[in-house]
């Protein structure tokens, strides 16, 4: 069979093909990377924006987990949100709880990295298991404080009455001691995280920094807030972001120890929403629930955008 | 000269004050719960610290291992672990090697995008993943379990790798690739080997996160099947409550293979975890 001339439109298709591929070339030369974090942004998106997305339209609907069709009913949700004093008692706890927690873990994380950049006999081993108490699971955690704080038996009361103070009490029962203690497991777990990390940047501070503090006559103290301050304050910054996000989203803290009791006296606002959706099984009550926490967050992340972009101007 | 010297004695004392009560708050209760699942429960409950010989036992191990199903629990999380950290391994690896090496148009706003989801409240998003696991018929499987806690994971696991493969030199891929080397070649032979202990902390911090999640194994398990450690723990210590014995073995039995592990990459799980903020 001989080889006949290619027609016009052939030419034409051809032509649009070989530009189209060096388009795709072209894109892929200048987007190389894209192929290769897809399939982690599919999973992203599938897992986390959609669901967002999703957990807004049914904080619009009466939906539940035992029926099955739900109807849409406007912002009625949020406005029985907005009489629930149950919620408001765990919307006040979340933002003490966050505040408070990650406050404390700033101020006792930067004290312990002071200690641990110390070179000091014994202290490498010390820096290597501080750290034990962040990688153990919450579960165990909270398994670990019950025990720990039970009357008569438990190792918080065993040392209290050592030293004469008698507590009696099981501190999760009790109305004064269980938020505090929800704060103190938070410290436990976090504060070590804060102190490795506050010792990672101050030792990438270099020596002659303090040298040349201390032959401008500064002392201890002013060194510190001259150098080691200005020193960690990037670390300073994204440990705070990221402990603000994970303290005011975390659950199994409360969830495991009281469960927001007693008397929602540890009622947060995660394990409000969690009790809502899979307890009382109201799926769009909950869904309203964690739309408020996210418009919390993306306050949040918006005013430290701008603070943030304010100091780098 | 003397009031260096004093200075000099203020500091230690000070460093080993803070250093023994961080002792104490820190690492204690771990090792008092640990020698707790070694008495038996009237040694416990007698509230002293110190008991006769006969009462430590290996009887609290024993009766978890045997009647509580634990071996099967403690198999679900190391089985939905491994798949977690294969999974997120395979998917950060190549997303974090191609952020570092290939040019993408608004790459940083790809960065900033998936890292924002760790703002989104997860207890939020699995209402809709309950759903969506649901309706792909992947409710309580380990599948199931492992891609919601995927993305818990991949953000950092990304953010990691990616900060490690910013600090290799590109030189030794160059040349790979002039020697006819294609991409996932170069990745194998040169990039994995190179990088190994970066890739560990990423997959210790994957592995660590998906044994220690309480919240996604309690909205898609439904059964044994798929019940993980913390489950069994909760359970655990809400049925027995006052057989404090078993339930300190237990938990001993969910902390040991953390902090084994953890014991292997602790210096290089904190150059991990901040090199992104301490290089910034």
């Amino acid at each position: 069979m001989g080889r006949r001339p290619a027609t016009w439109h052939e030419v034409r298709s051809a032509s649009f093909l070989v530009q189209e591929l060096a388009l795709k070339g072209r894109f892929l030369r200048e987007n190389g990377a894209l192929p290769l974090i897809a399939p982690t942004l599919v999973i992203m998106a599938v897992f986390t924006v959609l669901p967002l997305i999703e957990g807004f339209r049914l904080s619009l609907t009466n939906a539940s987990l035992i029926n099955k069709g739900a109807a849409f009913i406007g912002f009625e949700n949020y406005k029985q949100l907005y009489a629930d004093p149950n919620f408001w008692l765990a919307f006040v706890h979340s933002l003490i709880l966050t505040v408070v927690a990650v406050g404390l873990q700033l101020i006792l994380g930067t004290i312990l990295a002071l200690a641990l950049k110390q070179n000091v006999p014994g202290i490498k081993f010390f820096r290597s298991i501080i750290m034990a108490s962040w990688v153990i699971p919450v579960a165990a955690t909270a398994v670990m404080f019950t025990f720990m704080v039970e009357p008569g038996y438990g190792y918080y009361n065993i040392i209290l009455n050592a030293v004469g103070i008698k507590v009696n009490t099981f501190w999760f029962g009790s109305l004064q001691l269980a938020f505090p203690l929800i704060i103190i497991l938070h410290l436990w777990r976090n504060v070590p995280f804060y102190g490795i990390a506050f010792l990672a940047a101050m030792q990438a501070i270099p020596d002659s920094q303090y040298e040349a503090a201390e032959i401008d006559g500064a002392g201890p103290l002013r060194s510190f807030f001259t150098v080691t301050v200005p020193g960690i304050r990037n670390m300073v910054i994204v440990m705070v972001t990221i402990h603000v996000l994970w303290t005011f989203n975390n659950f199994d803290m409360v969830y495991l120890t009281t469960g927001g009791g007693p008397v929602f006296a540890t009622e947060v606002l995660p394990v409000y929403l969690y009790q809502q959706a899979w307890t009382s099984y109201a799926t769009g009550y909950a869904s309203a629930i964690g739309t408020i926490m996210f418009i919390l967050l993306m306050i949040y992340f918006i005013i430290y955008i701008r603070i943030y972009q304010r100091q780098e101007d | 000269m003397m009031t260096k010297r004093h200075r000099k004695a203020t500091r230690i004392t000070l460093t080993y004050v803070i250093l023994i009560v961080a002792f104490l708050f820190f690492v204690l209760p771990m090792l008092w719960i640990t020698y707790s699942s070694f008495r038996s429960q009237g040694a416990i409950l007698s509230g002293s610290i110190v008991s006769s010989a006969k009462e430590y036992t290996f009887d609290n191990y024993k009766l978890v291992l045997s009647i509580a199903d634990f071996p099967i629990y403690f198999w679900n999380s190391l089985r939905i672990g491994l798949m977690v950290t294969a999974a997120a391994m395979v998917l950060s690896i190549l997303g974090a090697y191609g952020l570092s090496r290939y040019p993408l148009r608004g790459k940083n706003a790809y960065i900033m995008g998936v890292f924002s989801t760790q703002m989104f409240p997860i207890v939020l998003l699995l209402i809709p993943i309950y759903n969506i696991v649901f309706s792909i018929g992947l409710f309580n499987t380990s599948v199931g379990i492992m891609l919601g806690q995927l993305m818990l994971v991949l953000p950092f696991a990304v953010w990691m790798l990616k900060g490690y493969f910013d600090n290799m030199p590109k030189e030794i891929e160059d040349s790979a690739r002039i020697d006819g080397c294609n991409l996932f070649q170069t990745l194998w032979r040169i990039v994995l080997p190179i990088s190994a202990p970066g890739i560990m902390v990423a997959a210790f911090y994957s592995f660590v996160v998906s044994w220690g999640d309480f919240l996604v194994v309690s909205v898609i398990s439904q059964s044994l099947k798929t019940a993980t450690l913390t489950l069994a723990l909760q359970r655990l210590s809400s049925s027995l409550q006052l057989r404090w014995g078993q339930v300190a073995a237990a938990t001993v039995l969910t902390i040991v293979p953390t902090i084994l592990m953890f014991s292997f990459v602790q210096t290089r799980l904190v150059e991990g975890l901040t090199s992104g903020a301490v290089k910034s």
